[in-house]
């Protein structure tokens, strides 16, 4: 099969931002309970509101066990709120995820094992049932930089290369929506840091609706247009701020008394959130 | 309302049985068999209900012969894994040797001990030990060598004697292992049993079968198959009962 | 580096000390007589027709069994698929594979016989045997994929279908290899013991008439025939499952 003859009808050009369109994510109310043994319940959200604006890159963050991880998987559609509205471009997310617009990334990169590196990032076609768009799969590679390593098998590759192919995949299918679960939470301080600034590059060239949930204060004020705080058991957002830093926000950056003083209230921020769980 | 809810979650686990016992009776009526050629369910229901003191003695026998079997085939073979267990060469040598002669299929073994120890009762006993025999050892050579190095450091360090960290690591160690090969060879020790009887017992399930078989009796032939079924499920549920409440105890 | 060459040599010498012993037993008839040498048994196939005979029966057992092999996998592979696709059908599925593993499988044989006849029943059994080894691999390597990788595939919008053939059935397929190779030696023990009540031919057949008759060397040739065939079994699908363990894990 041509790849150039057959496009998905969704296809943008990498090289150009995507026009800002739809309305984005939005949580009212949301609480998520999970029961227990007997008619106790552990109650992990209780009353969350949280608003994405479309285009906008919200880093959601908070100490581990916080309930962040749940308001991405109620986004995702992987899981159902107790009370409350969740709409992810006006709909809910479960309808979003069958008409194939999320795209997903975990903190394990979930690539098949048995596939190459191409057939992971062409994965979401397959699972669309669409022809695959061998030129799409192609400009994903080298925006991640995994130019050459398309037959590799993702054991063979290094713990950042096969994020940045998870976040390929992700981006296949020109999602309306990006969810980003502490994609580098397993990588090493310095691989994360460039893998920050990876990712900034791909998102500025396609600024896509994204939340990342995230437990690192430098991660989130790099890459976030805004910083939703949430407080432990049960979550609720505690602080919310613009982080005003403009793009690129380049490795220099990080030695600015701005970046410093917003890192620094954050992570204050953090700490006494985390007496309070 | 719970009286219900357990209904349907029998209903839920059980229903392939009802299923099968359906598609039986319908296979007989639609093919026209007469009751020499397969019996209907019912008929092989009644003789079982009708006749328990029938089945009784011969189903008791099995038991007995399967248990002991495994028992003794069991015994034996902790004996032998613990005496190759001191030794990495006498190991590596038996344990190949045992992988061999536990892929010898029953059928064939069967019929070479009976010719081996003669055509009486305590050949089918011990057919049946030295079918489990096998397995066990087997598992219980690998458990043995299982323990970790830090556990071995440790008792090395603690300068413990062989026997106290036989005992107090490498059999604690080995248990899962030995109680994984009881349950897979309960089924095989209920198996081996009835082939041994089938072919050269007096007594037992695997004897009455073949009585009732030559007899052209199908409800007895049938129903002994039912019977043996549901000692071979009950077997392998209390191995596996049998397994967890050991393996709970030790680790 | 001695050490290591050494413990490789193990296994073969275990293997021979196995065949020395069997020899020597036999050659003082330390056992009785019923009990050759073997290399009575390696001559007693040189006797006319005797060869043929096994080769015949080797054959027939190893077509019934391998029948039976595919047959009881492609089964135990649709319960399978069916369990994960209607998961109401899966409690009572597992018991269903349970009660039939639990059947011993020589209170079918001659039932089968009355039925389905007299060639079909040793790969109806071997089929049977298989079914449940397979079923019980497979019903376990179906939920194998992680929950991470069936979050992905939730969230890329996948059909249940899909999610069967992209996913579940790539990652059940080192368990499914595992399930071969011990359904290889349950298939030929089926189709033995299938033979056992009057198939046309095979070993099972040659085994019990053998024992009947005191033809003593021919019970052993048919006997470590089916051996070297249950082993073969084994070890082929064993070389198989290590292969794809190092391309899928």
């Amino acid at each position: 099969m041509t790849s150039t003859a057959v496009r998905s009808p969704q296809r943008l050009p990498i090289d150009r931002p995507a026009p800002v369109t739809g309305s984005g994510i939005a949580l009212r109310g949301v609480s998520k309970e999970y029961p227990l043994k007997r008619k106790t319940s552990l109650r992990a959200l209780d009353g969350l509101d949280l608003e994405v604006a479309p285009g906008e890159f919200v880093a959601l963050l908070g100490p581990s066990g916080c309930g962040k991880s749940t308001v991405l998987r109620l986004v995702a559609g992987l899981e159902e709120a107790s009370a409350g509205a969740v709409d992810v471009e006006g709909r809910p997310p479960a309808q979003l995820a069958r008409e194939h617009r999320l795209g997903v990334a975990f903190q394990e990169h979930a690539l098949l094992p048995w596939a190459s590196i191409r057939s992971n990032v062409a994965l979401p076609f397959q699972v669309a049932g669409r022809p695959v768009d061998d030129r799409r799969v192609d400009d994903l590679l080298r925006l991640v930089g995994l130019g050459g390593f398309e037959n590799a098998r993702p054991k063979q590759l290094s713990g950042g290369m096969r994020q940045r192919a998870a976040i390929a995949r992700a981006l296949a299918l020109d999602p309306d929506v990006l969810l980003l679960d502490e994609p580098f939470g397993a990588l090493d301080a310095v691989t994360r840091r460039r893998m920050n600034a990876e990712l900034a590059r791909i998102w500025s060239e396609q600024q896509i609706t994204t939340l990342l949930v995230t437990h690192d204060v430098d991660e989130a004020v790099l890459l976030a247009d805004r910083i939703v705080v949430m407080t432990g058991r049960p979550g609720r957002v505690r602080y919310t701020c613009t982080v005003d830093i403009p793009r690129p926000r380049g490795a220099d950056v990080t030695r600015t008394p701005e970046f410093h003083g917003l890192v620094d209230t954050l992570t204050a921020m953090l700490d006494s959130a985390d007496e309070t769980a | 309302m719970t009286a219900a809810r357990s209904v349907l979650t029998g209903l839920l686990h059980y229903w392939p049985l009802a299923l099968i016992v359906v598609l039986w009776d319908l296979w007989v009526v639609v093919n026209g068999y007469t009751e020499t050629v397969a019996p209907r369910p019912w008929a092989v229901f009644a003789d079982v209900g009708a006749n328990v003191g029938e089945y009784v003695p011969d189903l008791a026998y099995t038991l007995v012969m399967s248990l002991a079997g495994l028992g003794l085939g069991t015994l034996a073979a902790l004996i032998a894994g613990i005496g190759v267990w001191r030794s990495a060469a006498i190991s590596g040598v038996v344990t190949p040797a045992a992988l061999v002669l536990r892929s010898v299929p029953v059928t064939a073994m069967i019929p070479v001990i009976a010719r081996l120890l003669g055509y009486n009762d305590s050949t089918v006993l011990a057919i049946t030990a030295i079918i489990c025999f096998f397995p066990v050892f087997v598992f219980t050579v690998s458990g043995l060598a299982s323990a970790s190095q830090s556990g071995r450091d440790l008792f090395a360090v603690l300068g413990a004697s062989t026997a106290t960290t036989l005992r107090r690591l490498h059999l604690l160690t080995a248990v899962p292992s030995i109680m994984v090969a009881i349950r897979i060879t309960a089924p095989t020790a209920v198996l081996a049993a009835m082939l041994a009887e089938f072919l050269i017992g007096a007594h037992g399930l695997g004897h009455l079968f073949s009585t009732a078989r030559s007899y052209m009796e199908m409800d007895r032939a049938w129903g002994t198959a039912v019977v043996a079924t549901a000692l071979s499920v009950l077997t392998f549920v209390g191995a596996r009962a049998l397994e967890r409440a050991v393996v709970a105890r030790v680790t | 580096m001695r050490g290591s060459a050494l413990r490789r040599l193990y296994p073969v010498l275990g293997v021979i000390a196995l065949v020395v012993l069997v020899e020597v037993v036999g050659r003082f008839e330390l056992a009785g007589k019923s009990w050759p040498p073997l290399t009575e048994v390696l001559a007693s196939l040189g006797q006319p027709g005797r060869l043929d005979l096994v080769l015949r029966s080797l054959g027939a057992t190893a077509v019934a069994a391998a029948a039976g092999l595919v047959l009881g996998t492609v089964l135990a592979t649709a319960g399978a698929a069916l369990g994960l696709l209607v998961p109401v059908a899966r409690p009572g599925m597992d018991r269903l594979a349970a009660i039939l593993n639990a059947v011993p499988l020589i209170a079918l044989a001659p039932l089968l016989i009355m039925t389905v006849g007299r060639e079909g029943t040793p790969t109806v059994i071997a089929a049977l045997g298989v079914g449940f080894v397979m079923f019980v691999a497979l019903s376990s390597g179906l939920l194998a994929a992680s929950r991470t990788h069936q979050d992905v595939f939730t969230v890329l919008g996948a059909a249940r279908l899909t999610r069967l053939r992209r996913l579940q059935f790539p990652a059940a397929l080192p368990y499914f290899l595992d399930g071969l190779a011990l359904a290889g030696p349950t298939a030929v023990l089926g189709a033995t013991i299938g033979e056992w009540f009057g198939a046309p031919s095979g070993l099972g057949v040659l085994i019990v008439s053998a024992m009947q008759n005191f033809q003593i060397p021919l019970l052993w040739s048919a006997a470590l025939s089916a051996t070297l065939l249950s082993l073969l079994a084994y070890v082929l699908f064993s070389r198989v499952q290590v292969l794809a363990a190092r391309r899928f894990a």
